[in-house]
């Protein structure tokens, strides 16, 4: 019940080193929203992206209300498959839940509206309007939630210039905030491992991408991204259910179930709904099911060479057994390392068996867009950053990834050192940019950085291109 | 850039003009700086005029820094280090100012952070460093391993 627990206190001065900065810090993704206070370890809220729409237009936020199966709502998601913000007003929306609803608390009802001040007698017409007016003026008060925080909010590498001074208005404008940070979530990962000069490689739900950071610079024109992501991920094995011809239900749909033999019909009954849930919801819950299957199952094969040229390399490997939400189930073999091929290598990758969509292509797999990005960048500087890669984002977590990815730019790049840094706690490579954000955020000497509300009136949006490059 | 806003205490740049202009037979070898416990500033650790390299590397292996609780864990430094080797042609000795960030893998996430993103600011100060090396492994700052960045001119 997310929603109704109190609002966390923030940090204690002496938590952080005495500085006394209650800054927020905001790392937004087409997956999932991280929020929490700088100077803390991990984000203390992390609130689903994807939304439920109702027929009526209301908009619903969070982990609860989003899973609940109703048949009068439509699960969206403000990110285009870009990794970008497409709409603006659901995102601030969404981004505003995700501090207010477990952070700093939701906003007070003004006391015109609260109902403890409501006349039992409506007294004469004459006084309305000025009600109405001091309505308004407080409304405006009111909508200013955040106006004792600074905050720091991440972006992607490829962040138009549009869409900066939009995030900049809606912080200053919309929130009221009195300070405002925009930093670059490949240059905060680079940080976090503790290097100003990185090869990033952050593998997240809609986009992989790679970010050179050249002694704490990001190379603008090294920074490639594509969709062969964790999402790309989940319709490889979509596509592999449906070759199998693996039934893939989602929890909401199973009423009872009774265990089964493997590749034996599920003995399981099924909920009815008198209107049944939207398919984008089932999708959404599918891809939870898929999440689940990622984590226990799924394994990069970790090379050398590619996954056709070592099959029986890969036969050698235990199966790992598999149970669907009713039931059904069965043991893994080769298939938990071909659907991740595709990430490695797109010509391998499973087929789109119902549609006739374009294949993935070759040049979007993650080696390439590395070999890319550092084509991209001179030549003095290929050592260092084939000898510093930073492996981040919740994507990365398949087992094997970063041996994998160690093994194939060695044989695009024989001769320097390639070293692929992976950290080993899965909390810092889910939330490496949100964590060095508020390393950075809590710093006492930080404020100093921090673009104020005075220098916002004074220059306009345009100030966030000079100052958070 | 987003940096940390970190600023270099005057002594570091005295200590490394001491070391750069090799005044008298006492001018330090090498530098060790870090990150003030109040995270404020970056102030010098210690300087020597010992040029057992060796000793050097120990001290960056053995640095500690405090986490945000006030726990010792392992620490990151900066460091300059006259470097002297041979050139490669018989040519006779070469002498070069080496920047060491030395932020080791295995540091806590805030010493990471912290060097990472201060650097900058302590490079910038420092005038007439011919070779910067980031390392962040023991095998990084093996003598032989510095040694061959550096006579690579880089």
């Amino acid at each position: 019940m997310a929603a109704v627990l109190p609002p966390t206190q923030a940090p204690s001065k002496d938590d952080y080193a005495g500085d006394e900065i209650n800054a927020l810090v905001l790392d937004p993704g087409s997956y999932t929203t991280r929020a929490g206070f700088a100077g803390e370890d991990t984000p203390k809220s992390v609130t689903p992206t994807h939304y439920a729409l109702s027929k009526s237009g209301e908009h619903i936020f969070g982990e609860n209300a989003i899973h609940l199966p109703r048949g009068d709502v439509e699960i969206k998601n403000p990110f285009s498959s870009d990794g970008l913000v497409e709409d603006w007003d659901t995102a601030a929306k969404l981004w505003e839940y995700a501090i207010t609803s477990r952070l700093t608390g939701a906003r007070q009802t003004p006391p015109s509206k609260n109902g403890l001040n409501d006349d039992p007698v409506k007294d004469g017409e004459g006084d309305t309007a000025m009600v109405e007016d001091m309505e308004k003026m407080e409304d405006e008060e009111q909508s200013r939630t955040l106006e004792e925080y600074p905050l720091l909010m991440s972006e992607p590498g490829w962040n138009p210039v549009k869409a900066r001074e939009k995030t900049i208005e809606l912080a200053m404008e919309e929130w009221g905030v009195p300070a405002f940070f925009l930093a670059k979530t490949g240059q905060l990962a680079a940080y976090g491992n503790g290097k100003a000069t990185a090869l990033v490689v952050d593998v997240g739900h809609q986009n992989t991408s790679v970010t050179a950071v050249w002694e704490g610079m990001v190379l603008r024109k090294s920074i490639m991204h594509s969709n062969i992501a964790s999402s790309f991920l989940s319709d490889q094995i979509r596509h592999m259910f449906t070759t199998q011809q693996v039934p893939l239900i989602p929890h909401y749909m199973v009423k009872t179930k009774q265990p089964v033999d493997a590749k034996v019909p599920s003995n399981a009954t099924y909920t009815n709904f008198d209107t049944p849930p939207h398919a984008s919801f089932r999708r959404l819950e599918e891809e939870r099911v898929l999440t689940s299957f990622k984590e226990s199952v799924v394994q990069a094969w970790p090379g050398p060479g590619r996954l056709d040229s070592n099959t029986d390399a890969v036969k050698m490997n235990p199966a790992r057994p598999f149970e669907m939400p009713d039931g059904w189930n069965t043991v893994f073999g080769p298939e938990r390392f071909k659907v991740a091929e595709g990430l490695f290598d797109t010509k391998s990758a499973y087929p789109d068996p119902s549609t006739n969509s374009t294949p993935p292509k070759s040049d979007d797999s993650i080696p390439s867009l590395m070999h890319r990005a550092l084509n991209a960048c001179d030549q003095d500087t290929k050592a260092p950053l084939l000898g510093n890669i930073v492996l981040t984002g919740a994507g990365s977590l398949i087992e094997k990834m970063p041996e994998r990815l160690q093994t194939d730019l060695q044989a695009l790049y024989p001769n320097p050192r390639v070293r692929v840094i992976a950290n080993s706690s899965s909390v810092e490579r889910k939330y490496g940019a949100w964590i060095g954000g508020s390393v950075l955020g809590s710093l006492g000497t930080f404020h100093q950085m921090w673009i104020s509300k005075e220098e916002y009136a004074e220059f306009g949006a345009g100030i966030v291109e000079r100052r958070c490059k | 850039m987003a940096s940390s806003g970190i600023s270099v205490a005057p002594e570091c740049i005295q200590t490394f003009n001491d070391l750069k202009l090799g005044k008298g037979g006492n001018s330090p070898k090498w530098i060790i700086y870090k990150i003030s416990d109040d995270s404020k500033e970056i102030v010098v650790e210690e300087s020597s005029s010992d040029p057992d390299y060796s000793k050097f590397r120990e001290k960056l292996l053995n640095a500690k820094s405090k986490n945000k609780r006030g726990e010792e864990c392992i620490g990151a430094r900066y460091a300059v280090f006259d470097i002297e080797y041979d050139a490669a042609s018989g040519e006779g000795k070469r002498s070069k100012i080496t920047f060491i960030s030395w932020v080791p893998d295995d540091a806590g996430l805030q010493p990471r952070m912290m060097y990472s993103s201060s650097k900058e600011a302590l490079k910038r100060a420092l005038t007439g460093i011919a070779s910067d090396i980031q390392a962040n492994d023991p095998d990084d700052i093996e003598h032989e391993s510095i040694i061959s960045r550096v006579s690579k001119g880089r």
